[in-house]
């Protein structure tokens, strides 16, 4: 709670970069993105993410300006550049933001360097200054090789490598990036990571990164905004997200592996879970039934002396640093928890699975967080 | 835009509404093609129109007019259809789910009749069979002492024949797209459960091609209805009639509202027609030319009839492509009919005027008249095809690009409708519409502008088709990047969507060039003495009997298509090097 407020200061503190207030859209009926509020400081790394269909892609769509909103604003650096309520909607050029594709969506009857240089002529630029900045920005992404190749005769990871350059080559305030990674295979990907947080510390542009994978968001982003249903479930920093979870959907989307919330029903004292007594009931008083989240960490196989034991059903495992990822189901309940060393088992055997602290967040049904 | 816009919210929700471009898109389509429509049906509702409808429908006159007439047509299209379906069929049977040797060339051979326009077939037929019932010079056949009886030179049967062999390559097109899409795998899977050869033809084939079947057969039924060419050359001088010929008699001979009452019911059943197979078939699916590639198709081996089938399909390519060409040429250098093959000579080409042969008339290209219909004919290939594909593209833009709007589903039917409209009629209406004077726009009868837009209204179905396909490959990604950068509307269009598009713009260009060059239906009625047009003249020759002019004017327009198909074919190889590379 405290952390929030933080936050809320640094926000408030200069002029927001961008600044989303109420924003809506609706498709006919269908609400895509839902009352969004959310505001960043000038040179924030931003990340959306959500499972997909979460409406990530029309609320950058609109930041873009490629969709009006249906309602509310957003405001870049302190100036209105979309409004649901006037209608007003400045056309994607003078918002000084830049869009990087999914598909990249390079025109493909330009070279590499026609790519990079049209932006340029289109926003007026001569001819000496595009083409130093031409120079610049292919050396920067380290491309002047394919300088004279048309897309279609370079691979996925270099024509990722042309969209960034073809959209940080006007300088924009603002880069906008959609998914920009998931076309690129495994390594490819992680390379990727890297370059764009090396973009961005050297371009200073407020960035706004959309994805579906935790992963990035959490590697990434200096502000994350996790979304669902085009909602914003919880927004914060990365660190703060982890830590204080303000929902279950945020504590099991976030963190690898992610948390473990687990249904309990006051007995007495005690939050029980099945027959099993889990923690004392002071935790959320006055609460009939909560969940219980637990760290992947905090619960391993096999029962500890003094500590809550329930069984469960082996399913899988994967190595990870030294350490086995177990995932196991209690019914219909997935539980991912940590063992030291390589541990396997035969799938569908039973195990013990030891709680071996108390829970790190307590949750109503409806999975917003008590305490 | 934003200043604009600020000023006036009310203003940028106007400005924004997705409904502006395609209801101008909408109000242009409506004047192009559904307004003649209106036109021609006000000018039969007038005491002469509904005299006209009395005269056709119910009185003494009907069964000439109207029954007769309509009897003939209904024939040949039903002939045609059942005909181009067995055709077509076999060989799209043989080519794609066979063994037989040279699929490709047999491929290529079973689409080339469809380049030859039909009355280049009439013209051959005309040519070999003619007999001397008419007076005139007689055929070859007939001049070398081969009697050919009335019904084979004449007619119905000689017209079926020649337009079977037009139209059975659509009919082609269609079966074999849809059979190669049967996989193999299907096949496989019958094999396995036991079933043998025919069952696994009509039990899994044959239902999965029924659509194309149902929509081949309409379309050249459409087609033959239609047609105007055919029944013209090898029907009319016998008196068969069909509606289409009977609506150029109508209209030369100035009962202009009997031709337009002939128009709108020909109109009518064409589109009850078309209507109904959409209904079977699912769509405009059925319009559609599905380039089949991916699924491996399984080919059943022929064994033994492997070469007698080759060369039974060869002879049908060759008898309908090959043999016209032929027979065209050696007629427009041989003196008589009768001696196609010997003393050759160049009159019909290049001789002077004022000698024995021909009447005294001079060779083609020493008249003048003729030189200017060349570049006449060019020039509306060459318009009709840019305008054509400039509304198509515009049409298809908005479709593409306006999906939300109500409005653009209403567009994208209406861009359909002129298929439903045969070409004759749809002239018949361009008359009723822009014959007189309309207000402050003058009468445009008999001008090249009229023929423009009726030639444009005519061939919007495929232009229009051919810009969604090409629209299709050029993402909306693609654009919005472009739009990212503030570049303006008319910028994208010209520096981004325009190049992108350029291939297919060219193909789908050089449809409608070739599709309107050999047009006779629709320029039949609307052409003049100041728009003179090549199959005009040809036409013209042939109806006096000056059958050499004829056939060389034919050749003619025969190359100008095919070297329109070779420029274009160099050009997109060039526009194009970053996709080949
Ligand atoms: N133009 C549109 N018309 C109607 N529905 C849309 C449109 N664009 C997106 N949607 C819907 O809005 C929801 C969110 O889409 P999107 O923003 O693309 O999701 P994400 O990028 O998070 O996967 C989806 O359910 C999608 O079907
Ligand atoms: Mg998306």
């Amino acid at each position: 709670m405290e952390k929030q407020m933080n936050m809320e200061n640094r926000t408030r503190s200069a002029t927001p970069a961008i600044a989303i207030t109420n924003l809506t859209k609706r498709f006919d009926d269908f609400t895509a993105v839902d009352n969004i509020n959310i505001s960043v400081p000038p040179g924030s790394f931003l990340v959306l993410v959500g499972p997909s269909g979460c409406g990530k892609s029309t609320l950058l769509r609109m930041l873009a300006g490629l969709e009006p909103p249906t309602e509310g604003e957003i405001a870049f650096n302190g100036k209105v550049v979309s409004s649901g309520r006037s209608g007003v909607t400045t056309n994607p050029a003078s918002r000084d933001a830049g869009l990087v594709f999914q598909s990249y969506a390079l025109w493909p009857h330009k070279t590499v360097e026609g790519n990079i240089e049209w932006p340029l002529k289109v926003a007026g630029w001569s001819r000496d200054d595009r083409a130093r900045r031409i120079d610049e920005v292919l050396k920067f992404l380290d491309i002047e090789r394919l300088r004279n190749h048309y897309p279609a005769e370079i691979s996925g990871g270099q024509q990722q490598r042309v969209a960034i350059a073809r959209t940080i080559g006007p300088r924009p305030g603002v880069l906008l990036l959609d998914e920009p990674l998931s076309n690129l295979d495994a390594k490819l990907r992680v390379d990727m990571r890297s370059e764009l947080m090396r973009i961005h510390r050297a371009t200073k542009a407020t960035s706004v990164y959309v994805t579906h994978d935790q992963v990035e968001a959490m590697t990434m982003a200096t502000h994350v905004a996790v979304l669902r249903d085009g909602r914003v479930e919880q927004f914060g920093p990365p660190d703060e997200l982890l830590r204080t979870p303000q929902t279950t959907f945020v504590a099991t989307f976030l963190g690898t592996p992610a948390g473990n919330p687990i249904p309990a029903t006051r007995e007495g004292g005690a939050f029980m879970f099945g027959k099993t007594e889990m923690v004392s009931a002071d935790l959320a008083p006055g609460h009939e039934k909560v969940q219980l989240l637990y760290r992947a960490q905090d619960i391993t196989v096999g029962a500890r002396e003094g500590r809550p034991v329930v069984k469960a059903t082996y399913a899988e495992s994967a190595p990870i640093a030294g350490q086995s990822m177990v995932t196991c189901m209690i019914g219909d309940l997935r539980l991912t928890v940590m063992v030291d060393g390589f541990y396997r088992a035969e799938p569908g055997a039973e195990i013990e699975l030891c709680f071996l602290r108390d829970p790190d967040a307590v949750f109503n049904t409806d999975g917003q967080r008590i305490s | 835009m934003a200043t604009l816009a600020s000023r006036a919210p009310w203003m940028a929700r106007v400005v924004q509404s997705r409904d502006i471009v395609p209801l101008i898109m909408l109000a242009f389509t409506t004047l192009l093609v559904i307004a003649p429509l209106l036109m021609i049906l006000f000018a039969t509702l007038t005491p002469d129109g509904m005299a006209a409808w009395q005269a056709i429908t119910n009185s003494p006159l009907s069964r000439n007019l109207w029954w007769r007439p309509l009897g003939n047509t209904m024939i040949l299209g039903a002939g045609t259809a059942i005909g181009c379906l067995l055709l077509g069929g076999f060989l799209a049977w043989l080519v794609v789910l066979t063994d037989v040797p040279a699929r490709r060339f047999l491929a290529i051979m079973s689409i080339l009749p469809f380049m030859i326009p039909s009355f280049a077939a009439a013209l051959a037929w005309s040519t070999l069979f003619r007999n001397d019932r008419l007076g005139g010079q007689a055929g070859y056949f007939a001049s070398n002492g081969i009697p050919i009886p009335d019904w084979l030179a004449w007619g119905i049967v000689p017209t079926l024949i020649v337009l079977i062999a037009h139209y059975y390559s659509l009919a082609y097109t269609m079966i074999a797209a849809s059979l190669s899409s049967v996989s193999g795998d299907l096949v496989e899977s019958a094999e396995m459960a036991g079933a043998k050869r025919g069952r696994i033809l009509f039990g899994i084939v044959l239902p999965i091609v029924t659509p194309a079947l149902i929509s081949g057969g309409m379309l050249t039924f459409a087609g033959a209805v239609s047609n105007f060419a055919a029944p013209a050359l090898l029907g009319a001088p016998v008196r068969m009639q069909t509606l289409s010929t009977r609506i150029y008699g109508m209209v030369q001979t100035g009962n202009i509202e009997r031709g337009y009452v002939l128009a709108l019911l020909l109109m009518l059943m064409a589109a009850a027609l078309l209507y109904f197979s959409d209904r079977f078939v699912s769509g405009r699916r059925a319009f559609v030319t599905v380039t089949g590639k991916g699924a491996r198709t399984k080919r059943f081996a022929l064994g033994r009839w492997r070469w007698p089938l080759f060369i039974f399909a060869t002879l049908i390519g060759v008898i309908t492509t090959i043999i016209p060409v032929i027979v065209l040429f050696a007629s427009s250098m041989a003196p008589r009919p009768g001696v196609l093959f010997s003393n050759w000579t160049l009159h019909f080409w290049i001789g002077p005027a004022g000698t024995s042969i021909a009447e005294g008339q001079a060779g083609i290209f020493r008249n003048p008249h003729l030189i200017d219909a060349v570049f006449t004919t060019i020039r509306l290939g060459l318009t009709v095809a840019g305008c054509a594909m400039l509304v198509g593209l515009l049409i298809a833009y908005t479709i593409v690009r306006y999906k939300a709007s109500p409005y653009t589903r209403i567009l994208s039917q209406l861009s359909f409708v002129p298929l439903f409209i045969p070409s004759i009629a749809m002239a018949a209406a361009y008359i009723a519409m822009y014959g007189t004077s309309l207000g402050p726009l003058p009468a445009l009868y008999g001008t090249f502008a009229l023929i423009v837009m009726a030639a444009t209204a005519n061939l919007m179905p495929y232009a229009v088709q051919s810009a969604r396909g090409v629209l299709g490959q050029i993402s909306a990604d693609i654009e919005e990047s472009a739009r990212m950068t503030g570049a303006g509307a008319v910028r994208r269009m010209a520096q981004i969507v325009f190049p992108l598009a350029m291939r297919g713009i060219m193909a789908g260009g050089i449809l409608v060039f070739i599709k309107i060059v050999r047009d006779l239906s629709l320029v039949v009625l609307l052409f003049s003495a100041s728009t003179p047009l090549l199959s005009m003249i040809a036409f013209n020759y042939a109806s006096l009997g000056f059958m050499q002019f004829a056939n060389a004017i034919t050749l003619v327009i025969l190359v100008i298509c095919l070297i329109a198909s070779g420029l274009v074919h160099i050009l997109q190889n060039k526009v194009q090097g970053w996709k080949s590379k």
